[in-house]
């Protein structure tokens, strides 16, 4: 059986350097100048996913994503670690989406690539975090969704069994293809771009779609297809006036005990100790 | 003169390999150099990414690049670990005697398991009556009954565990009554073939340095590499070009390194309130990394895309390896300075960086075999 | 009437807290309307008549309830169908779920089905001048925040992870009204999605986000046997151990001990942290714990700047002093 995959990644700015994005005092807009963009790490799990699956069934590995024209290096990228096309999906029309906006256009790039059978979609990114991308996408499109998939095997040529994470364990599920996965980063590790991927990468095809490429409704794209609308935005002020502690560690360790039961944390054993002590004296 | 510039593809392999450093390498650097351990479980995913055969054609299992994405690959492995930045230098080392002179029999035999990672490459050209005087070699082979007979002592050979060794010998004397040598493969098992002692390295640990023993090891008579009497010039091409160059690009690494600490360290460390970068002291020191680096660099890449364009380069990789080994050792030791005290304890990368640096400066001919070898190329070159 | 719901999370059998959280702050946000605002509960599965009181003694007036063994594990496709059927019908203003591993799905799943916005994983909410929600949005791991509103469409839908908000009983209780969700037209059988198992495991100790006092390590704790040290801390203090992504990573810690924007938000009444970095995304999820105490031999430490306490000591030596004092 080969397989139809669509992988949807995301350009963020490289999470590492979150510690350097700011507010700009004046104008209020979100500095990230200098920071990288990099594929959302977690789309790096969905793209190995993607090349396991075609490894052991063979078929096609399209990435798709939703960004300005400069993504086109990210999809580079996905080409090199050895998807077989890449489509970006770039027009202002597309600009200021949420995640409802964003998905619903998403799903009108698929749809006009065709048949599928597989999608995979990071669980969340690492800037906005909203975790809802997957599973719009999946209503948009009609058909089946999980979203945080740690395990994957086959079950039959249309079935798939797949585990996803919940608190404390897991839930294990049989799914009909077609289907769309929002992956975790359990779900493996994903391989390094090769030098010989990098060369295979450059003869792959690369599409740019615009708006007027897509058969999609214009009240259904970017800000207008938005039912959220951003506000203000602010730096949370979370400092605290820190105490030194210093001395050997066995005073310390007194001090600590002493800061945690003045904070009302129950201390039972070491108020056995002091009786026992007590009662010695 | 056209503006200095990686090409796209460059510029992703070293992101990628600059990841892999950071996610495989980095955590581990300080562990291998404290134990002095070799990290080979980290081939075959090299493998995978095409590092180990970067320049050699697809083929015989490579990437098909060349010197200045291999220059690459060790400059952003060297960035963490210069151990194992040489480790793999001379993996390459090996692999270049078999690709660029072996037969095509030979390439096919070694290469794919070499590129992959799942066999390791050495060359064996040192004596313990030294390194550069090459004719002064004592190890012997004599071809018996069609199979090549080798006696001798190498050392000071890094990676001296390889499955696969480049062993110099000598086969013969020439009209002039000078040792004619030759080079043979030779695999790891062989009858008489052993490793002898390692050495306690000052730096770049994390890569085995020690002796092999070659005590009446038989090995093939097709495992001569190109024909009897040309030990010499593959031994040579390989030193000079692909041997400095790595050592250059593990100094480059070493380089970068000192130059990102030094701003870390600088940006964070506060005294009298504000950050010590402020201070001119301290940025003067920055200066003068930043500088060594960027020369270091331009010198590295503009030999390794010499080589690649088919050009001659073997003096001006001397000029890379001179000139990047001892600024990487004026670097490290800047960045010593720019510490103070947090530059002596282990756990900051200086004193490691000084090590590596420092022990960069033998392999591949001290700094004083490369201002001779400049200054002969320069005094029949630059008449007036 | 303003209505406000709340997702009553008992798939799989279990309550989760967050729905008494949501509650909870449901009845903080009703105080902010003008007009009449009631607060309801939407609970789907099986054997669940019992979970309606304590869905009421938390604030919920209505619970509307959609019962069947077929619901008894969490299906997204039947679930989502159910809710968003419901929704149609009633119109609520401000629909909330909590922000877990089942919440995170079915909310955005229903707010694609309602065609309406959604703010996730907020960590404040209010009622602004014009009776909108206003959800407060961490984004770049908790170090920006975005008010996000939903002025043009209903209901104005929000998720929130557990432990954000407090959870507070009614003082006068009361029975609540149960209203049976009308299934018809919900095909239960011809779903291309099943559930075939479900896997919990055992928790080793107290759970990071119920305990009164949490001990969490950082990459800085160094090996496994560090880490085992601070469990048993923790085992004497009764209280929690959690970790930060690099000790998950390293094999130490397990994700549900994981503190951060990824993983658990914690307030609990005191928090010591050994080895911590204090990455962003770390601090978004720890800030709000009573005390802060941080052990941590490197002096830069951004951590520092968070906590109430500092200690610029080899974790290793306090470790071993708290143990030996404790047992």
């Amino acid at each position: 059986m080969a397989l139809e995959i669509i992988v949807c990644i995301k350009p963020v700015p490289d999470p590492q350097y979150y510690d350097k994005v700011s507010i700009d005092p004046v104008t209020k807009i979100i500095t990230r100048a200098g920071i990288p963009t990099i594929i959302n790490p977690v789309d790096k799990n969905s793209i190995e996913a993607a090349l396991r699956l075609k490894k052991l069934y063979g078929g096609n590995i399209t990435v798709i994503t939703m960004a300005p024209p400069n993504a086109v290096e990210n999809l580079r990228e996905a080409l090199a670690m050895g998807a077989d096309k890449a489509v970006l999906l770039s027009d202002r029309a597309f600009g200021g989406a949420d995640t409802l906006a964003t998905s619903y256009t998403l799903s009108k790039g698929i749809e006009k690539l065709g048949h599928f059978d597989v999608i995979f979609c990071g669980a969340e990114s690492a800037d906005g975090a909203t975790a809802q991308v997957a599973s719009q996408l999946g209503e948009w499109l009609n058909v089946p969704h999980l979203w945080n998939v740690f395990n994957i095997e086959n079950q039959d040529e249309k079935t798939l069994r797949v585990k996803t994470k919940i608190e404390n364990g897991s839930m294990e599920w049989k799914v009909k293809l077609p289907c769309l996965l929002g992956t975790s980063r359990d779900l493996n590790k994903p391989r390094f771009i090769s030098a010989m991927g990098i060369i295979k990468a450059k003869n792959k095809p690369l599409q740019v779609w615009e708006r007027k490429d897509l058969d999609a409704e214009d009240e259904r794209l970017g800000l207008a297809g938005s039912p959220t609308k951003a506000g203000a935005v602010f730096t949370p002020d979370i400092k605290r006036k820190s105490e030194v502690l210093s001395g050997p560690a066995d005073e310390i360790a007194d001090k600590i005990i002493e800061k945690l039961r003045a904070a009302g944390v129950n201390i039972p054993v070491v108020d056995n100790a002091c009786a026992i002590k007590g009662v010695s004296q | 003169m056209q503006f200095f510039q990686f090409t796209e593809d460059q510029e992703m392999l070293r992101k990628s390999v600059k990841e892999f450093a950071k996610a495989e390498v980095a955590p581990k650097a300080a562990e291998w150099d404290e134990q002095d351990c070799f990290p080979i479980e980290l081939f075959p995913t090299m493998g995978e990414m095409g590092i180990n055969g970067i320049f050699v054609d697809e083929e015989y299992g490579g990437a098909g690049m060349g010197h200045v994405e291999r220059a690459i690959c060790i400059e952003e492995i060297s960035r963490y670990s210069g151990g194992l930045g040489i480790a793999l230098m001379t993996h390459h080392l090996g692999m270049s005697a078999i690709y660029d002179f072996g037969s095509d029999e030979q390439k096919r035999k070694y290469l794919p398991e070499l590129c992959a990672g799942t066999k390791i490459c050495g060359l064996a050209v040192t004596e313990p009556g030294g390194g550069s005087d090459f004719s002064g070699q004592k190890t012997t082979a004599e071809l018996i009954d069609g199979q090549w007979v080798l006696n001798g002592r190498k050392c000071f050979i890094t990676n001296h565990n390889a499955d696969a060794s480049v062993i110099t010998a000598v086969t013969g004397v020439d009209e002039r009554g000078r040792n004619r040598l030759s080079a043979f493969i030779v695999e790891k098992g062989t009858p008489g073939f052993s490793t002898g002692r390692k050495e306690h390295k000052l730096g770049l640990r994390g890569s085995v340095t020690g002796d092999l023993i070659l005590n009446n090891v038989k090995i093939p008579e097709s495992n001569i590499i190109g024909k009897s009497g040309d030990g010499s010039k593959i031994g040579m091409a390989c030193i000079g070009e692909v041997g400095r160059a790595g050592m250059s690009a593990i100094c480059v690494g070493i380089l970068r390194g000192c130059l990102e600490e030094a701003v870390k360290f600088a940006n964070e460390r506060m005294l009298y309130g504000k950050p010590i970068a402020k201070l001119q002291a301290i940025q003067l020191e920055i200066a003068n990394i930043r500088t060594e680096y960027e020369a270091a660099k331009l010198l590295l890449y503009y030999a390794a895309s010499k080589k690649d364009t088919k050009q001659p380069a073997t003096p001006d990789f001397s000029i890379a390896k001179y000139y990047s080994t001892e600024a990487a050792v004026r670097a490290s030791k800047s960045v010593m300075n720019l510490m103070g005290g947090y530059g002596v304890i282990n756990e900051y990368p200086a004193g490691r960086f000084l090590r590596d640096s420092l022990a960069s400066i033998p392999s591949g001919g001290t700094s004083h075999i490369q201002q001779i070898i400049i200054a002969s190329n320069t005094l029949s070159s630059f008449k007036a | 009437m303003k209505k406000i719901w709340v997702f009553a999370e008992y798939a799989n059998c279990t309550l989760d807290r967050v729905t008494l959280e949501l509650l909870t702050k449901a009845r903080e946000l009703a105080k902010s309307f003008k007009g009449e605002t009631q607060v309801s509960a939407v609970l789907l599965g099986s054997n669940i008549r019992n979970v309606c009181k304590t869905l009421c003694d938390y604030g919920a007036k209505k619970v509307y309830v959609a019962e069947s063994d077929k619901l008894g594990l969490y299906n997204p496709i039947l679930y989502s169908k159910i809710i968003t059927k419901l929704a149609k019908e009633k119109k609520p203003d401000i629909f909330l779920f909590g922000a877990t591993s089942i919440g995170s799905e079915l909310g955005p799943t229903v707010a694609a089905d309602l065609k309406t916005g959604m703010a996730a994983h907020c960590v404040d909410m209010k009622i602004n001048e014009n009776e909108q929600l206003v959800s407060d949005v961490p984004s770049f791991g908790g170090k920006i925040i975005g008010e996000i509103i939903c002025p043009d469409f209903l209901p104005q839908m929000a998720s929130v992870k557990p432990g954000i908000f407090m959870q507070k009983e009614l003082e006068k209780l009361s029975d609540p009204e149960i209203v049976s969700i009308d299934l018809s037209g919900i095909n239960f059988d011809d779903v291309p999605l099943k559930a075939i198992g479900i896997e919990k495991r055992e928790a080793k100790c107290v759970p990071v986000d119920k305990a009164e006092i949490v001990f969490c390590g950082g990459y800085g704790i160094g090996n496994r046997e560090n880490w085992e040290k601070l469990e048993r801390l923790a085992s004497l203090f009764g209280g929690a151990v959690a970790c930060t992504r690099p000790v998950v990573d390293e094999g130490w810690g397990y994700e549900e001990q994981m503190i951060g924007t990824s993983g658990k938000s914690i307030r609990p009444k005191a928090y010591v942290g050994f080895g911590i970095s204090g990455a962003t995304h770390h601090i978004c999820g720890m800030k709000d714990s009573g005390l802060i105490i941080s052990v941590n031999k490197d002096k830069k430490s951004p951590m520092f700047e968070v906590s109430d306490v500092e200690i610029v000591e080899d974790l290793n030596d306090v470790l071993e002093e708290l143990i030996t004092k404790l047992s």
